[in-house]
């Protein structure tokens, strides 16, 4: 029976292909069609089989008699042909296999949309984050009235790829303001994960709560304590994971910006910055599972400024250098009855810092102090002030997912039909600013500025799945001092406690 | 004075943090004492360097103390050498001919040109020839390479245009019919004609050519590296195969060479040259010796002079100019290979 296999399959072989023309040239044979070709072959094969049987159970030994005998080298020849068509198939397998290797990857997915050579040493991906958020204040005074309403907070096309396997990039400008700004432009050459070198606008290594990601924080508004450190900086750093993320550690010279500061993409001032950090996690690679996720740091700056309007705090929420609250409220200014404030002098920070994350469980702590050299240009009074700010922060997830510093992953992504409703997080916050006493006076005014602001926050957030998230939060926030006649901050703001419900929907992938 | 005490505490910490993580690093360096070396080969060194590196990792954990993890990675010459140009990692090369080992040189510019000249014996520690494996009883009485360009025999080399066996054999056969012809190129060319329009299968690598001739059996005769023939026959068990030496063959000399640069980047120069250089010694001839590459060693190769029958060999420079000439006249774009396949399509 095998050889009349073989001998069918030849013949057929034989005349459909043309086989005696077969060669081992590398063709252009469309795989899926020689196999769909070879499978209707084969059943041609087993048809011819089975008409075989039927002749030699049917009594007609004339038309038994009448098939002529086959020459051995014959069967020999047909089964070298079919050997070599298979053969040739597996090769011209092999090939589309190996060029399909070498062809560049399209990636689509919640990490956003990746293309990247066959061997990633090239990378594009194309990211983004739109922030919406809604701001109401309760019970503001007529001064505040008119702050309620909707904020486009983020709008970032993000883009981050690699280049020569080692080079990655960064670009994130923002669109969210009235002017198009830059918020990220860095190179990084890993060498090793232990030793990488950045270049470029980049988040400054001191601030913890800062270091977290914008899609990924409890609340809308990051606490007081990132009140006192750069949003970001530009220079040269250098840092890198030690043990597998056991420490980690940055070092880096910077142009240097004041706190909350979102530096201009240009300097004109000689004085530097120096700035770093190191963060253990010294459990991460342990057996100890409820150990894992301790992780604490101490980061610090030092500069020398001078006389640089732009090294004393953001203005948001007011026209004056200063600090705000969770609804972005300012209730501290350097507004001095007579002259304008500079910062000029050494300006230091120092925070120590920690997370600790078990389970749906994690809690975040981190003090600040900012010690700022400034100077009253017109009365040419000096003084460093220590501002001072801390925090702690906690989560519960309620759905069970694990809590951590780069967020949550829903094990069930929304979809009501089939009863998945995503995850569900608790968030609770308490925070803290300090003002130096030596502020007031030459620097501030006590009778609108406050002298400290104490803020708590609870929270609800919704994450949809990797991509959506609903963060809905109540704040309240007293202060000590201030509340002076006013109508514009920070009189106005300090003139009672801010209550804020604050909501925002977010798109991140 | 409390800024002060402060900026020392600061710049306390950073000294522990710097400390610290120096420590760190060093401990992960410590642990990680193991030390791994990438051999980029071809096709069929499996088996040769699968007993060379436990060989060779044994004498320099002794010597050094270091455990070596050796990797290898096989495929057809010139495939592996274009991997390592677009960045394959490899600390050392173990090609089929010298070209490829140039190409790397040429184009990554990852060792020096004159890389040849580093080791003894043009880097070649070993050398091996072109050889005929046929059917048992040969049943084609295949003599020759006369025997091959008879319309009825069916040939097995591997392609040329990606495997470094395919042109010590490609060579082989021209220069042959050069010899024969009295240096008539266009008879040589017209005999390598014939030669392939004999081969119904042409397999990327030498190792998938002996796929192709043993466990498909197709073909009467696979055309190529003397050792992997003799290494069919040593796996068949069965007499299913036997070795035709031809009357005339090449002198395949496959260079080893360091590429530096990638050495140098991952901390290996010193184990890396070593390596090669115990290729030489007599532990590492013996390996070769007996994993069928003839050896340079006179006295291991004079014990194994049984394995190795002696034929009349030439050299790709005395026949062809060396590899760069050779290359440009038939495996390069619109080369006589080139020619002779579009002739037949």
């Amino acid at each position: 029976m095998k050889l009349t296999t073989i001998i069918a399959a030849g013949l057929i072989i034989a005349a459909q292909l043309g086989i005696t023309a077969a060669r081992a040239q590398t063709s252009e044979v469309d795989v899926n069609a020689l196999l769909q070709r070879i499978q209707e072959l084969e059943q041609k094969v087993k048809a011819i089989e089975l008409e075989k049987k039927v002749e030699s159970s049917e009594p007609t030994p004339k038309a038994t008699a009448s098939v002529p005998p086959v020459e051995p080298n014959v069967i020999r020849e047909l089964d070298q042909k079919i050997r070599v068509l298979e053969r040739n198939q597996e090769l011209t397998a092999e090939a589309v296999e190996a060029r399909a290797k070498e062809t560049p990857r399209l990636t689509v997915g919640s990490g956003g949309f990746a293309l990247s050579s066959a061997d990633t040493n090239f990378v594009l991906k194309l990211r983004g984050l739109v922030q919406i958020d809604t701001r109401t204040f309760i019970d503001d005074n007529s001064a505040s009235i008119g702050n309620d309403g909707f904020v486009v907070r983020r709008a970032r096309p993000i883009i981050e790829g690699t280049v020569y396997r080692d080079f990655d990039f960064l670009l994130t400008p923002d669109l969210s303001g009235s002017a198009a700004t830059l918020v990220d432009a860095w190179v990084n050459y890993r060498y090793r994960p232990e030793l990488q070198f950045r270049i470029g606008k980049m988040k400054g290594p001191v601030g913890l709560e800062n270091l977290q990601a914008d899609s990924v924080g409890s609340f809308n508004e990051r606490s007081m304590v990132s009140a006192l450190v750069p949003v970001r900086n530009i220079g040269f750093q250098l840092g890198g994971d030690i043990g597998g993320g056991v420490a980690s550690y940055a070092l880096g010279v910077y142009n240097g910006a004041g706190d909350a500061r979102n530096p201009a993409n240009n300097d004109f001032n000689d004085a530097k910055e120096y700035a770093g950090r190191l963060f253990l996690q010294p459990f991460k690679k342990s057996s100890l599972a409820g150990l894992q996720g301790l992780g604490f740091g101490v980061g610090g700056s030092y500069a020398d400024v001078t006389s640089n309007v732009n090294g004393l705090p953001n203005t948001t929420g007011g026209t004056l250098p200063g600090f705000v609250t969770s609804g972005l409220q300012q209730f501290f200014a350097y507004n001095p009855a007579a002259g304008a404030v500079t910062a000029d002098g050494v300006h230091w920070r120092l925070s120590p810092q920690g997370y600790y994350y078990y389970g749906p469980f994690g809690l975040l702590g981190e003090y600040v102090v900012s010690d700022q050299g400034v100077l009253n240009t017109t009365s040419q009074a000096r003084a460093n002030l220590a501002q001072t700010a801390w925090q702690v922060s906690a989560q519960w997830v309620l759905t069970g997912e694990s809590a951590s510093f780069t967020g949550i992953t829903p094990q069930r992504a929304f979809d009501p039909r089939n009863g998945k409703w995503g995850a569900w997080q608790l968030v609770a916050r308490y925070a803290q600013l300090d003002i130096d006493d030596d502020t007031f006076g030459s620097f501030a005014n006590p009778l609108t500025s406050a002298r400290s602001a104490q803020g708590w926050s609870v929270g609800l957030n919704w994450w949809l799945n990797r991509n959506i998230r609903v963060l809905t939060s109540y704040s309240r926030t007293t202060f000590d001092g201030g509340g002076g006649a006013g109508a514009t901050a920070p009189a106005a703001v300090t003139q009672q406690p801010e209550e804020a419900f604050l909501t925002r929907v977010q798109l991140s992938f | 004075m409390k800024m002060k005490t402060i900026l020392k505490t600061t710049a306390g910490l950073f000294g522990v943090a710097v400390a610290l993580a120096l420590v760190l690093s060093g401990s992960v360096a410590a642990q990680a004492k193991e030390i791994k070396l990438l051999n980029v080969s071809y096709d069929p060194t499996r088996e040769l360097y699968q007993d060379f590196n436990a060989a060779f990792a044994k004498y320099w954990k002794d010597k050094t103390g270091d455990t070596l993890k050796i990797e290898q990675s096989h495929g057809g010459s010139g495939k592996q050498a274009r991997a390592v140009i677009d960045g394959l990692e490899a600390d050392i090369v173990t090609l089929a001919l010298a070209y490829d080992v140039d190409a790397i040189a040429e184009k990554a510019r990852l060792l020096p040109a004159d890389w040849q000249k580093r080791l003894p014996n043009n880097s070649s520690p070993y050398t091996s020839t072109i050889v005929f494996l046929v059917r048992k009883g040969n049943p084609k009485g295949i003599k020759d390479w006369d025997d091959l360009v008879k319309s009825e025999v069916k040939i097995i080399p591997a392609n040329p245009k990606t495997s470094g066996a395919a042109r010590w054999t490609y060579l082989a056969a021209w220069g042959y019919a050069l010899k024969k012809n009295g240096g008539d190129e266009a008879k040589a060319k017209e005999f390598v004609t014939k030669f392939y329009k004999n081969v119904p299968v042409l397999d990327t690598g030498a190792r998938g050519a002996t796929t192709t001739f043993v466990q498909r059996g197709i073909g009467d005769v696979l055309v190529g590296w003397e050792n992997e023939a003799i290494l069919s026959l040593a796996e068949s068990g069965k007499g299913e195969f036997e070795i035709v030496w031809p009357s005339l063959s090449i002198l395949a000399e496959p260079p080893v060479a360091v590429i530096d640069k990638n050495a140098k980047r991952r901390g290996t120069e010193a184990v890396a040259k070593a390596y090669l250089e115990y290729l030489y010694t007599p532990e590492g001839q013996e390996i070769a010796a007996k994993r069928h590459y003839r050896p340079r060693n006179a006295e291991i190769a004079a014990k194994y002079a049984a394995d190795f029958p002696k034929l009349e060999l030439f050299t790709i420079d005395e026949v062809f100019g060396g590899w760069q000439k050779a290359q440009k006249a038939h495996f390069g774009e619109g080369g006589s290979f080139d020619k002779i396949q579009n002739s037949q399509r």
